[in-house]
């Protein structure tokens, strides 16, 4: 609780740092756009972006189980959705390939078949037991990098930079990223995090994110606009490292590169357009405040044991 | 040996409708698809909560008793943007619910469409849970 508050300090502060460099400069390149730089020479990404996109999180194979990904586990059509995975419900057309995955070149994840398994079995007892529900249900966290994997709604991302840091504060769940930026070395490999601990460094005018030391509680990917690849786990080895660059006023181009050695064959890399969205207004979404879905989930369940369908 | 197998997860999908595709966990982990239900009481809150709204309302029966039901709504930032606000159902006003019963037998709906007095339909579900019928 204290660290929170000592958050929501930090956040303030980045907050009214943030005000402060509203009058930064902006300038353009002869042979080409320059993002503008905050009063500290920062490029700056400051603003309120979304990630609605109509690009599947994956390229779909035939033998993926849409049903089990979106819940229709009983053929009666009734799951968590059509096994849909748009996620971009501003009217736009916001599709730039076949898939955010980019690497392998085949837009697969390369999932070992342990965890696919695991995967399997949490999504079909999924009323037997809390621990079966993805860290975002159990309104813990979609984790990093997955808080930026599009969902749907809850979609906005506010950046905020003070000297020497980047904050992040996420819509949907009402999450905050505080990154420092001064390549510092990452905490002790005995602390393990849930979102892990992020170091960034200013690469031109890249915004690279270097993240360790997470826990093996979480999931790559929570929500089912990830298709395949929700509820994968995440084991203490996980490593990623994500990359923010402002491409022009309205589009910051994020990469985030995972490698999991005990979850994945070999790294892969997931691309996705922030762009833009001055007039979104982030609204509060705190999580915890009611999350009956968990108890009536399991209450469902109980109900099913006393009688089986 | 169950049978019937249900997934909780993170509703999406754009449907043809255009509607937004919200839902943080599954219809059908917690709610019957087969069970419909309609329901016509008198609100007596409305909760504002994350990550999904409740709408409380006392229905009486055939009868006369008066039994409370609560009814699953989307998320309050997925109602603000369709437009709902805190004064849209306020209490005191008498609505019907179309919506599906809790799979566990209690009290509890996902809700659907509430129409109002007037005649005015609001939509206060989570397009893209699976739930039956929701082509919007």
């Amino acid at each position: 609780m204290r660290a929170r508050h000592r958050g929501a300090a930090v956040a303030i502060a980045l907050a009214l740092a943030a005000s402060a460099c509203q009058g930064a400069s902006t300038g353009a390149s002869a042979d080409g756009w320059t993002p503008p730089r905050t009063p500290d020479g920062q490029p700056d990404l400051q603003g309120v972006w979304t990630n609605y996109t109509a690009t599947p999180f994956e390229v779909p194979d035939e033998r993926d189980d849409l049903a089990l990904y979106s819940g229709d586990t009983d053929g009666t059509g009734r799951g968590t959705g059509p096994a849909a995975f748009l996620t971009d419900t501003t009217g736009r057309t916001l599709a730039k390939g076949r898939s955010l995955v980019v690497d392998p070149p085949n837009g697969r994840v390369p999932i070992l078949p342990w965890a696919e398994e695991q995967r399997t079995f949490k999504l079909l007892h999924i009323q037997d037991h809390w621990e079966h529900h993805t860290p975002w249900e159990r309104c813990i966290t979609r984790g990093v990098p997955g808080g930026i994997f599009p969902t749907g709604y809850g979609s906005g991302y506010q950046i905020l930079q003070g000297p020497g840091y980047v904050a992040i504060v996420y819509e949907m769940i009402h999450e905050a990223r505080i990154i420092p930026t001064d390549s510092r070395p990452h905490v002790g490999s005995g602390i393990r995090l849930w979102n892990g601990d992020s170091v960034g460094r200013w690469d031109g005018d890249t915004l690279v994110v270097d993240i360790a030391n997470y826990n093996d509680k979480g999931s790559i990917a929570t929500n089912a606009a990830t298709q395949r690849v929700r509820s994968i786990p995440q084991s203490q080895d996980l490593h990623v490292v994500e990359r923010f660059t402002r491409v022009d006023e309205n589009t910051i181009d994020y990469e985030a590169t995972i490698e999991d050695p005990k979850v994945f064959t070999a790294p892969w890399r997931v691309a996705i357009p922030l762009h833009r969205e001055p007039d979104y207004r982030i609204f509060e979404y705190a999580c915890h405040e009611g999350n009956l879905a968990i108890p009536n989930t399991l209450s469902a369940g109980r109900a099913l044991r006393v009688r089986p369908r | 040996m169950r049978t019937t197998l249900v997934i909780a997860a993170a509703g999406l999908a754009v449907l043809a409708g255009g509607a937004p595709a919200v839902a943080h966990h599954s219809f059908a982990a917690e709610f019957d698809g087969t069970k419909p239900v309609t329901l016509t009481g008198t609100v007596t809150k409305m909760d504002w909560i994350n990550p999904h709204a409740w709408l409380s309302i006392d229905v009486k029966g055939p009868d006369g008793k008066v039994v409370s039901w609560m009814v699953e709504g989307g998320a309050p930032n997925a109602l603000l943007r369709r437009g709902w606000n805190k004064s849209s159902v306020p209490a005191g006003m008498v609505v019907t619910v179309q919506g599906y019963r809790a799979r566990d037998g209690s009290n509890r709906a996902n809700g659907r469409d509430v129409t109002l007095p007037d005649g005015k339909k609001l939509f206060i579900g989570s397009p893209g849970t699976g739930a039956p019928g929701e082509g919007r």
